[in-house]
């Protein structure tokens, strides 16, 4: 099913209270592709983010999700098939590491399942990604004893736990080094590959845009149409 | 800044009014009596203390310490579901209101009155202590707690809820662990408070050390009575020292 539209934007408007950010987006994201969110701070990446999540309803104009049976959903039925990783990461201060990071399966156990805790399985699988991310032996730290940078992979182990259709990741790498950077986004681009995850990263570093990007999405300040999406492979 | 300079000064122009109105309650009985005096006969009676009666205090003393630990572990229990139906961040406003107003008439009932209802309905004895503490400290737990919740950040929860998390989850997940030293630290506290109305309750039949506080007024032992005031003193200085400690340990300083 690769190369087939996962998410399509039809003239979508989106803006947040008295200014109109963005306007008349419109393009069709294939799924499994890497798609980088540039542009200056205050050109609207993050809301856009957030419009995409179904967290602030577009002014006006469609989103679309596309699912493996080809069916049509709303950002916020596809709430659940979603990894978000948020500017402000909102992790929980006063947890362990790895239940921060069990957090993001929450939405796909009942809650009486997680009422006592999770289960063994669920906790490999964290465990697992906290490797991948380099966190190995951090589980049991509580969070407030983490960098920033540290913090910032415990989110995003929190987005792939629940291994999402679709990555929505603000500033995942803001706070690492390069060497991290290119791991991390590594992983992300490998899901695209082997998982054919779609991926939305908001990134600054234009190395990393142009190491990465399948698609760059660029963004300007105060000029709502001014938008332009680039296809790398083009 | 003036807005708050002027509601500065209008609050103190308000208490200065509220003093001179105030100070009637001060007249006494208007005759000329000789306070000092009266004082100092008064509480010459309590002096020696009478520790004699010991083995009467310390089991009355002990069972006061059982009515705090198990009035306030119920009340405990009970003001969660309370507290998180009075929490504006939580629960839906009419319910928000109703749960205040319920929370609101149980703490203005004073222990006392508490006691007295209890002790009608189960008799005078330690259950009755029991019962009318917990409602009395439900009433400012529930209070206590659901501030607690709403003085979290919600944006734990709303991540939480943005990945398809229920309200209990994110409750659980997002809301609970901030709200957690807060919950123990002022449960702690209303232990502590629950052994001092313990002693009080005792006055109308509802067990602990206050039964021999009032028998002692009764027969006017006030030497035997000091010597239970001293007892109460005792364990009062002590939870305090504990429960300090214990405070300082569940919130860390922030570094």
């Amino acid at each position: 099913m690769k190369g087939s539209p996962h998410i399509t934007l039809s003239d979508v408007t989106v803006s947040r209270p008295g200014r109109t950010l963005l306007r008349g987006l419109t393009f069709a994201i294939p799924r499994g592709s890497f798609v980088a969110v540039v542009g200056p701070s205050g050109a609207g990446k993050s809301s856009l983010l957030a419009c995409l999540a179904g967290l602030i309803p577009q002014e006006s104009g469609g989103i679309t999700y596309r699912c493996l049976q080809d069916c049509s959903h709303s950002p916020r039925n596809f709430q659940k098939r979603l990894g978000l990783v948020f500017q402000h990461l909102r992790l929980s201060r006063n947890t362990s590491v790895l239940t921060n990071v069990l957090c993001g399966i929450l939405g796909q156990r009942p809650w009486w399942k997680t009422l006592t805790g999770f289960g063994r399985q669920d906790k490999r699988h964290a465990s697992e990604l906290l490797d991948a991310l380099d966190l190995g032996g951090y589980e049991q730290r509580p969070l407030a004893e983490l960098s920033g940078g540290e913090c910032q992979r415990v989110a995003l182990a929190r987005a792939l736990l629940r291994s999402p259709e679709i990555v929505l990741a603000d500033e995942p790498v803001s706070h690492l080094d390069a060497r991290l950077s290119r791991k991390i986004l590594g992983l992300l681009k490998k899901g695209t590959h082997e998982n054919s995850r779609t991926v939305f990263c908001v990134l600054h570093d234009l190395d990393l845009v142009n190491e990465f990007a399948d698609f760059t999405l660029s963004l300007a300040k105060d000029s709502p149409s001014e938008w332009s999406l680039q296809s790398k492979v083009a | 800044m003036a807005p708050p300079l002027n509601a500065f000064r209008v609050t103190l122009v308000l208490f200065a009014l509220a003093v001179l109105f105030s100070l009637p309650a001060l007249q006494g009985s208007g005759r000329d009596l000789d306070y000092g005096a009266n004082l100092s006969r008064f509480l010459g009676r309590f002096w020696p203390p009478d520790f004699s009666v010991w083995r009467e205090i310390l089991p009355a003393l002990w069972e006061t310490f059982q009515i705090a630990v198990m009035s306030t572990l119920f009340a405990g229990l009970l003001s969660l579901p309370v507290a998180v139906a009075a929490a504006r961040n939580l629960s839906p406003r009419p319910v928000v209101v109703v749960a205040r107003f319920f929370l609101n008439v149980i703490r203005s009932i004073p222990s006392l009155i508490w006691a007295l209802l209890a002790v009608a309905l189960v008799g005078a004895n330690s259950l009755a202590g029991v019962i009318a503490l917990t409602f009395y400290s439900m009433g400012y737990l529930g209070k206590f707690f659901s501030d607690a919740f709403e003085s979290v950040e919600s944006g734990v929860a709303e991540a939480l809820k943005a990945g398809g998390a229920d309200a209990i989850q994110s409750f659980q997940y997002g809301i609970l662990p901030h709200a957690k030293p807060i919950l123990w630290s002022q449960t702690l506290w209303m232990l502590e408070y629950n052994i001092r109305s313990a002693t009080i309750i005792g006055y109308v039949g509802a067990g602990g050390i206050g039964v021999w506080l009032y028998s002692y007024q009764e027969f006017g032992r006030w030497d035997r009575f000091a010597a239970v005031l001293c007892a109460i003193l005792a364990i009062v200085i002590l939870l305090d020292f504990v429960g300090e400690r214990l405070r300082s340990q569940l919130n860390p300083p922030p570094n």
